[in-house]
């Protein structure tokens, strides 16, 4: 199949640097001029044809194919051996439960996590380390920077447009990180968890708020480390948004020789949390918030977590510092995460 | 000289027609549908006394979403075409 994708004719690089960036195509930063060789080459890099169908965005009924997620790669720098991920991504991107139309014109200024599993992550030579939650290598920053052009140019997701963020943060440029499966035996990885077969490769997509990063470095018990991440995820409850949703926690090596000590798994440390993040609607009187505190909701007890599955546990982070990070959802039960294999269907 | 491809959305779609706009709003129903943030409350309170009393409207017909962050469901915009004109906004 050719490709159909409008061509247009510009005079040099700097031409086209200029032209996309006068029509909102990028996001500001230099892009890779999208010609028709390298965009063929992308798309061959996951054996995908230009018409093949990655999803239909669910709001706006967008019809996204492989053609233009690989245009959006090349700008963004991407490989043909990241194309698989990305493609994958928009595919999870169109999951009605995940509401990316919600997700990305909100207020509220989440951005789309990207949590890669399974062999890809060495294909492309991941890092799960040291800044593990910043774009700790080449292939997770074009990735996650795919993603965000996928956004803008095909379901208009540009600041001041469909994108009404009050704030934003960070992540909302490039967001993804391969988790660290290896150093996090005999924990499974969190596409395991969510179903994924092993030696299959999977991307978790979550919208998510910014990272709240913790400390404990002071004790060898689990019930400790978990009381510090429950007391940060009990802040976003009172400071943030009260509603349950997923959250995802991540937890570097140093904190997680604590649970692989004590003999604890991801299922352990979803109880624990599930039972422990707890608030009521009288706790908001403390930091501000008494107008919506009234005798009939006071009393009323407030999960974190819908139900113990809904906590994404990932191993991610350098290997000393006793930090974690707990990342809020984009706003309660409104989006779901949703994890799709890369190149095989697991349910059909 | 180098050929780039489009990377944003073409459409494929026939545009969509507006609609005539009424000549007045005496006498007709308008719609008001809010995202069902709580600020959205008194703001379309006053404009629904202001539509009754200035513009001397037939019915104001209010509406919810169920969801704010999703677009409105099927049953609500069935009902939006009888209308002569809807007022729509969030609460934030």
């Amino acid at each position: 199949m050719p490709l159909t994708a409008e061509t247009l004719a510009i005079g040099d690089d700097d031409h086209v640097q200029r032209v996309f960036l006068e029509r909102g195509w990028t996001d500001g930063l230099p892009i890779v001029a999208p010609t028709p060789e390298r965009v063929e080459a992308m798309l061959a890099g996951a054996w995908f044809g230009p018409d093949d169908l990655l999803g239909v965005e669910p709001v706006k009924a967008r019809v996204l194919t492989a053609e233009k997620a690989a245009i959006n790669a090349v700008m963004a720098g991407c490989l043909p051996a990241d194309f698989p991920v990305v493609a994958t991504a928009v595919t999870a991107l169109c999951r009605p439960e995940l509401l990316v139309h919600g997700a990305t014109a909100s207020t509220g200024g989440c951005a789309i996590l990207l949590v890669v599993n399974g062999p890809i992550r060495q294909e492309l030579a991941m890092s799960s380390a040291h800044s593990a939650l910043a774009g700790a290598d080449r292939a997770s920053v074009c990735i996650g920077r795919a993603v965000r052009l996928v956004l803008r140019n095909l379901l208009d997701v540009r600041p001041g447009e469909l994108d009404r963020s009050t704030l934003g943060h960070p992540g909302k440029l490039s967001w993804c990180v391969a988790e660290d499966e290896e150093g996090a035996h005999p924990w499974q990885p969190l596409a395991a968890e969510r179903g994924v077969p092993d030696g299959v490769s999977a991307v978790t997509a979550f919208a998510a708020s910014g990272p709240r990063q913790i400390m404990n470095e002071w004790t060898t018990d689990p019930v400790d480390v978990l009381t510090t991440v429950v007391a940060e995820i009990k802040s976003t409850m009172l400071h943030y948004s009260i509603w349950a949703g997923n959250y995802a926690v991540v937890f570097p090596p140093q904190l997680r020789a604590v649970f692989h000590g004590a003999g604890w798994s991801k299922a352990d440390i979803r109880q624990f949390v599930y039972d422990h993040a707890v608030v009521h609607r009288s706790d908001w009187e403390a930091v501000g918030k008494a107008a919506v505190v009234s005798d009939t909701n006071r009393d009323r007890k407030y999960r974190a977590l819908p139900s113990p599955d809904d906590l994404l546990v990932v191993a991610a982070g350098g290997e000393a510092g006793g930090f974690a990070a707990v990342i809020p959802p984009w706003l309660g039960p409104k989006s779901a995460a949703v994890t799709e294999p890369i190149g095989v269907c697991v349910d059909c | 000289m180098i050929t780039v491809l489009r990377p944003d959305y073409e459409q494929t779609a026939a545009p969509l027609s507006l609609t005539r706009r009424p000549l007045t709003l005496a006498g007709a129903t308008i719609g008001i549908v809010s995202n069902g943030k709580a600020n959205s409350r008194p703001f379309f309170d006053h404009l629904e006394e202001l539509l009754r009393r200035h513009w001397h409207v037939a019915d104001v017909v209010r509406r919810t979403k169920a969801n704010y962050s999703a677009p409105a469901e099927r049953e609500l915009i069935d009902e939006a075409v009888r209308w002569a004109v809807m007022f729509a906004g969030v609460g934030d």
